[in-house]
């Protein structure tokens, strides 16, 4: 049975709405660890997901063996939840699309030797361990190259050329008795190989160094509510941990943004949306329900405005869909996620940033982070400095920052005019490849800084 | 074993992995019933070895024809990686333990719809104010059959129903962290109540907002939140690998004392309490209880077979495999805490005045290379004059050795948790624990 046989079957059982996803990829994965190949593995990933809305509500069924077997099971899985449905789930119109999405890399990962990766990432670890203090290096490497299809039971179809790599680098430092640690990544879905020009090896393990070597010799930090100036990186995870969550809307029913929406919660020189950004790790042109991507103004000049959506949820909350439905491969349904989150620029230099900061923390860099639907966020640090008397003074250790995100947001001080974005993954029980990031910014009181001192 | 034979063309030595999973489960949000899914997916991982060279396939098939071409493509991968003279060859034949691991009769959604049907119901009589943010009900059986060209051929199959919910509640300004809870089980007799019940329970706290103060206090981590931490900043210290490396804080600490002398950690895959028991790692060694912290003691390091080599040691019968790369690493089955003797309740009864830690915002920050943490407690909750006095939010910071020293007290009641991982553990009581408000 082939895909679209499928989608008629799935009809023919019942079903108001069908929508198949199938995925043919090949994976390259190499992890190498202080010199010895953990992984050296290339991986056939393959397979369908199917999702029918029937009566109201949903069934999905995942397989990567009998394609029949998944539309009768999922047809039956939603006529079987439907008996106990109260409020029937329906989904908002949409365009029919018929499309073919061409690959934005110029050198693909499958146009790439695996000698040639091998050798990349030999070439990191050697670089790594020029320094002394690097006691372990693991550097993983990841990409895939292939296909996935969209076809529904509306007239959706949608070939993507998939492509995407992505590098993870941990580190260990240890100098005398001063440990540290700090990790690296970078990813894209439209710079192929090129992307490695951008970040060169020796470029990515500068930064490494120095940011083991600052929290080896870093000061302890204080704990409690301290000014910040929080470098794009850290303004970026700030955007998607403690905003853009609660911006998705299956979040934001249950969170304080849900009153919210068209009011003032933020001075007006701050806007943030989750967007298409030049080199954004989650970039695309239509989501995992074939709904085009559109820029979502989440805040625009101090006004909370609009929230991610997929189809279920714009039809409830009567908007139009924004194409954030995603999921990680075919083994998951698509759910909310968000692509590209960053704050807009100001007009602040960074040295207006800080002049008139006593003592505060110049935050530079994120291990880790996680938001909370009481809009609580954390983020992890790895790279941080004191700031004195308006100056940056020095490194920090290891810290966290928390907050309660409405309550910052109402407490950044000023906006700077510079702009960077960083990479990451992010997880909702399934993970979706992100960026986000903005200028510097300043927070003067709402963050609390979690020191041992 | 035809395709290990098959591999042998190519191969000196190879090891098949194949592994099937099925679930079936009912989902429900905003209080009602959203959707029902199933999967049936199987995925089959070969490791062969050639002049001392690794290289690794994965397929997404249990298909022996689709193996077969596995297995080829792992035969041209090895050949661009470095020999590796460490490399010990595959474990030879084992004797596996004898557990009964009962396989629960397969079940339709129907089955767990009225399951979550009926506890949706009860919580909008008993509280109809509460919001049900997720909630899901299900079964999954899992096999998995590990081969090796040294004659180990274990299968081992297994399943469990299980049950959460996640609830929240706005009253007014305040809009209450969500609570969460769940069960699993060997069998289908699902104790939809005792969740419910604990998560109504901590919504009716929750909804009094009493700010932290900046102090050393004593805070009661309940199990989740204690296995959150562990499973983030301390249990990759007991990695044999970073032993070797020297990048463990334990690496040079065997027979000390390195927390406090309440607490005992073991993993243990035959525990009673676990859901599940494991006869054999993914490599197919024999598992075993290892003892890692004796009454504050350390007693040792978690081995897998290439690790074990190496430091000239045997494994412990913890190879673990990432399913994703296919990389063997090192990594516990099921983490038991030992638990006291009193009860959670009665350690309340008697502290005038500390908090308690639901779950943390930011475990997965933690530096396992130096223990630090600094992570949110939410929802955490006020114990005053030996009551729960309502939630809060706060920031736990420091060490977690420091933190596991100054563990006073292990409650009598312990809990099976599958979070990152599964264990049991009970709650543990902290004496002066360095937290700051976050401002609610």
């Amino acid at each position: 049975m082939d895909i679209h046989e499928a989608v008629r079957y799935g009809e023919k059982l019942g079903a108001d709405y069908v929508e198949i996803r199938y995925e043919n990829l090949l994976k390259n994965h190499i992890e190498l660890r202080d010199g010895v190949f953990h992984t050296l593995a290339e991986r056939e990933s393959q397979g369908y997901a199917v999702r029918v809305l029937a009566r109201g509500a949903w069934g999905f069924s995942t397989t990567n063996k009998d394609l029949r077997r998944a539309v009768e099971d999922a047809t039956n899985l939603a006529i079987s939840s439907s008996r106990a449905i109260r409020e029937r789930i329906e989904l908002a119109e949409t365009e029919v699309v018929r499309d073919r999405v061409r690959s934005k890399m110029k050198i693909k990962p499958g146009d790439v030797g695996f000698d040639e990766k091998v050798a990349h990432v030999r070439k990191m670890e050697s670089l790594l361990k020029e320094k002394e203090y690097v006691k372990s290096a693991q550097i993983k490497y990841e990409d895939a190259t292939g296909i996935k299809m969209l076809v529904t039971s509306e007239g959706t179809e949608i070939e993507w050329d998939v492509n995407y790599l992505l590098q993870y680098i941990w580190v260990t430092g240890m100098d005398g008795d001063a440990r540290g640690a700090a990790r690296n990544m970078v990813g894209n879905v439209d710079l192929g190989w090129e992307l490695f020009d951008m970040y060169p090896p020796e470029r990515i393990a500068e930064g490494l160094h120095k940011k083991l070597y600052n929290q080896m010799h870093g000061v302890p930090v204080k704990r409690g509510e301290f000014p910040i100036v929080a470098g794009p990186i850290i303004v970026g995870i700030i955007a998607h941990e403690a905003l853009g969550h609660l911006a998705e809307a299956d979040l934001t029913v249950n969170s304080p943004f849900r009153d919210l929406i068209g009011k003032k919660i933020a001075p007006e020189f701050v806007s943030m949306s989750d967007r298409i950004v030049e080199r954004g790790f989650g970039n695309n042109i239509y989501d995992d329900e074939g709904v085009r991507v559109r820029d979502v103004k989440i805040i625009e000049n101090g006004i909370l405005k609009e929230i991610m959506l997929n189809r279920e949820y714009a039809r409830k909350l009567g908007m139009r869909p924004n194409g954030h439905a995603r999921a990680e491969d075919y083994s998951y349904p698509p759910i909310i996620r968000m692509r590209n989150t960053v704050f807009e620029r100001g007009d602040h230099s960074f040295e207006e940033l800080i002049e008139d900061i006593k003592f505060g923390y110049y935050l530079v860099d994120f291990r880790g982070g996680q938001a909370e639907l009481n809009s609580s966020f954390q983020v992890g640090v790895q790279e941080g400095y004191v700031i004195e008397n308006g100056e940056v003074k020095d490194p920090i250790k290891d810290t966290s920052i928390s907050g309660i995100a409405i309550e910052s947001l109402k407490n950044i001080e000023a906006v700077g005019k510079d702009f960077d974005i960083e990479y990451g993954i992010c997880g909702k029980g399934q993970s979706a490849f992100v960026s986000s990031g903005g200028p510097h910014m300043k927070f003067m009181r709402s963050i609390v800084v979690g020191g041992e001192e | 074993m035809n395709l290990i034979r098959y591999g042998e063309k190519f191969f000196d030595e190879l090891e098949i992995q194949i592994v099937r999973r099925r679930e079936v489960s009912a989902k429900a949000e905003l209080n009602q019933i959203s959707s029902a899914s199933s999967s049936d997916l199987s995925m089959a991982v070969i490791r062969g070895v050639k002049d001392r060279k690794v290289g690794i396939s994965i397929v997404d098939s249990d298909d022996p024809r689709r193996i077969e071409v596995g297995i080829e493509r792992a035969y041209k991968l090895s050949r661009l990686s470095d020999r590796d003279d460490n490399w010990p060859g595959f474990p030879d034949k084992q004797r596996y333990k004898d557990v009964d691991n009962e396989i629960l009769e397969d079940v339709d959604s129907d089955y767990f719809v009225n399951r979550l049907t009926i506890a949706l119901k009860d919580i909008s009589t008993r509280k109809p104010d509460a919001i049900v943010v997720g909630a899901e009900a299900g079964a999954i059986w899992t096999s998995s059959r590990v081969m090796n060209s040294n004659g180990i051929d274990v299968e081992q199959s297994d399943s469990l129903s299980l049950f959460d919910l996640v609830m929240m509640g706005r009253y007014g300004d305040v809009v209450t962290p969500s609570i969460f809870d769940m069960e699993l089980r060997k069998d289908y007799n699902l104790n939809t109540d005792a969740v419910i019940d604990s998560c109504l329970k901590k919504l009716d706290y929750a909804r009094v907002v009493k700010r932290a103060n900046k102090e050393n206090a004593v805070v009661i981590l309940e199990p989740f939140a204690l296995a959150e931490i562990l499973q983030f900043a301390l249990y990759p210290a007991f990695s044999g690998e970073r032993k070797v490396k020297g990048t463990s804080l334990l690496s040079k600490r065997i027979g000390e004392r390195v927390m406090s002398e309440k607490i005992t950690i073991a993993d243990d895959p035959f525990h009673d309490m676990s859901v599940s028991k494991i006869i054999a790692d993914d490599e197919g060694v024999a598992t075993r209880r290892n003892v890692l912290v004796d009454n504050g003691i350390f007693k040792g390091f978690l081995w897998n077979n290439y690790w074990a080599h190496v430091a000239g040691v045997e494994s412990t019968g913890n190879g673990t495999r990432s399913f994703k790369s296919g990389a063997m690493g090192i990594g516990a089955h099921n983490m038991v805490m030992e638990n006291g003797k009193r009860s959670i309740d009665d350690i309340i009864a008697d502290i005038d005045h500390g908090y308690i830690a639901t779950s943390f915002q930011g475990a997965h920050s933690s530096n396992p290379d130096t223990g630090a943490i600094s992570v949110v407690a939410n929802p955490a909750f006020v114990i005053d004059n030996g009551e729960i006095v309502g939630s809060t939010v706060f920031m736990l910071s420091g060490n977690i050795y420091d933190l596991m020293s100054k563990v006073v007290e292990v409650s009598g009641d312990m809990r099976p948790v599958f979070m990152m991982g599964r264990g049991v553990y009970p709650h543990v009581v902290i004496d002066s624990a360095g937290i700051a408000p976050v401002s609610r």
